[in-house]
């Protein structure tokens, strides 16, 4: 009886979490939109729904119905293969990560996290890395220059990116003793990492900010100079599911930055309940995303590699070597 | 001295990304300032201002006569040929136009006829929304001329509108709230 309980639970608890990460992007295209148009100084959507609020489903609807175009030159099997390949990756990341200790339904202690496992953060950095083949089938299945160009590059862009980014959290693994993400949240209840830790949160954060290929790093799908760049042959449902897996990756990236640096669903000062404090501090970051996406112009490809090796991952290493100064 | 203070300040902002920070200052600030956009169909219209050429309209005399006598003036003036006029000659020996018409779709809007009308009957109004889907549609008789509303008084606002799909877009009220919103812009 007791397994069986356990065992609903795990799966009530994986169904809710990939109903929530398949549901999310609507509202955050939505808020995309609209963050768009009031810095620009428009509206963004107002037409479908209460202030456009039923933009997304229309969008969807639309997608759906969409003719699911196959190129006549495109390898079938992996054309097909690569928009699920973007999307798993990032889901199956989840598994990994707490939203906070546990909250007590009925006397019934339930955790607010699938699995606690030891290695964690070695496990979201490697199942990561495995969102780029996606990309790289996405783009080499479809058989155009502006696919493969933009596979191409964002190939290159995630691998240059994935070495600092590990090595900016070993200073945060270095301080918690641990590579539980619970237990690094756990070792942050005084004080945020972001505090011992600016340059690795720095790192991180941009290093984030390519991997999620957004601007100023998204040179995979520069609009300007690539079509669409990798998904420039996709259309309807699988081209959804890129988009899908962009936003669940934007989100991803924000609640790692928020477990790593600013101290998981440790709150501050205003009393709130650590799951509310959780989302607040991940939606600042998604925000910030988003605001980055109106404010910055695109990196040139060569500042883009520039910056990845000449300047993160010297500040990376130096990071790990100071803090392990610092600790001893 | 100074400039190597200038430099050093320099230094420390590039350090910091203080550019990096200017701009998303600029962006924020923006996304709390006033929007340009005009609900058109929706929600607002625009009233053009009162020196607007829109569509045509043909004026009556205090008794309820045309005003117009058929000179043919504003026919002959016109750039794109648009106007024609048959006129003839009522019981008192007035003239007046027995067919008055004007081809909107060939007209560009120059407001020559109104300039050369001689019995000051022709103007260009303020109506803007005439679209069709048939050019036919947009030849326009002298009863419909006659019947289009005039100039109005006020100009150069936005007021409350909705979109009927049966007829076009209506005009809630007739006060125009008031903003310019070009002047409500935000340039920096």
């Amino acid at each position: 009886m007791e397994t069986v309980v356990a065992l609903g639970l795990i799966v009530f608890k994986v169904a809710f979490l990939i109903a929530i990460l398949l549901l999310l992007p609507l509202p955050l295209t939505w808020l995309e939109r609209k963050i768009a148009g009031h810095i620009q100084q428009r509206m963004g959507p107002m037409r479908v729904g209460w202030h456009g609020l039923l933009q997304p489903v229309a969008d969807g609807i639309k997608l759906l119905t969409k003719e699911d175009h196959i190129p006549a030159e495109a390898d079938r099997f992996l054309f097909k293969l690569a928009p699920i390949l973007a999307l798993a990756p990032p889901f199956v990341v989840f598994v990994a990560i707490p939203f906070g200790e546990s909250i007590s339904v009925r006397g019934t202690e339930i955790t607010l996290y699938l699995s606690d496992m030891n290695v964690a953060l070695l496990f979201v950095i490697a199942v990561i890395g495995i969102e780029v083949y996606g990309v790289i089938f996405g783009g080499w299945a479809a058989n155009s220059k502006y696919a493969v160009l933009g596979s191409l590059r964002t190939c290159a862009q995630m691998i240059s990116y994935e070495i600092p980014m590990g090595f900016a959290v070993i200073g945060v693994v270095m301080l918690a003793q641990s590579m539980s993400l619970l237990d690094i949240v756990r070792a942050q209840a005084d004080l945020w990492n972001v505090v011992y830790q600016p340059v690795g949160f720095f790192v991180f954060f941009v290093a984030g900010l390519a991997e999620a290929q957004r601007i100023p790093f998204d040179l995979s799908e520069a609009e300007g100079d690539l079509g669409a760049g990798f998904h420039t042959e996709y259309s309807g449902i699988r081209f959804a599911l890129f988009m899908v897996s962009e936003y669940v990756i934007m989100l991803l990236v924000s609640v790692l930055t928020v477990i790593l640096f600013f101290g998981g669903w440790n709150g501050v000062l205003v009393p709130l309940p650590p799951l509310v404090w959780f989302v607040l501090k991940v939606a600042f970051f998604v925000y910030l995303f988003m605001w980055f996406r109106f404010t910055f112009p695109r990196y040139r490809y060569d500042q883009l590699m520039a910056i990845g090796w000449k300047v993160l991952l010297p500040l990376s290493l130096a990071n790990i070597i100071i803090t392990g100064v610092a600790i001893s | 001295m100074s400039r190597a203070l200038d430099r050093a300040g320099t230094w420390i902002g590039w350090a910091f990304f203080a550019d990096l920070a200017n701009g998303l200052a600029l962006t924020f600030g923006y996304m709390f300032s006033r929007s340009v956009t005009m609900q058109y169909p929706d929600k607002e219209k625009w009233l053009p201002y009162a020196r607007y050429r829109g569509h045509h309209f043909l004026k009556r005399d205090e008794a309820g006569e045309i005003k117009c006598v058929a000179c043919e003036l504003c026919a002959r003036i016109c750039p794109c040929d648009c106007i024609e006029v048959v006129p003839y000659e009522d019981e008192n020996g007035n003239r007046h136009p027995a067919k008055f018409e004007i081809d909107t779709a060939r007209c560009l809007f120059c407001g020559l006829c109104e300039d050369a009308c001689p019995a000051d009957a022709i103007a260009l109004g303020q109506q803007y929304e005439f679209s069709s889907f048939s050019s036919r549609d947009l030849v326009i008789g002298r009863d419909d001329l006659l019947a289009k509303p005039g100039k109005a008084a006020t100009g150069g606002g936005v007021v409350a509108a909705r979109l009927n799909t049966q007829k076009d877009v209506l005009v809630e009220t007739n006060e125009p709230r008031g903003y310019n919103w070009w002047r409500n812009i935000r340039r920096t």
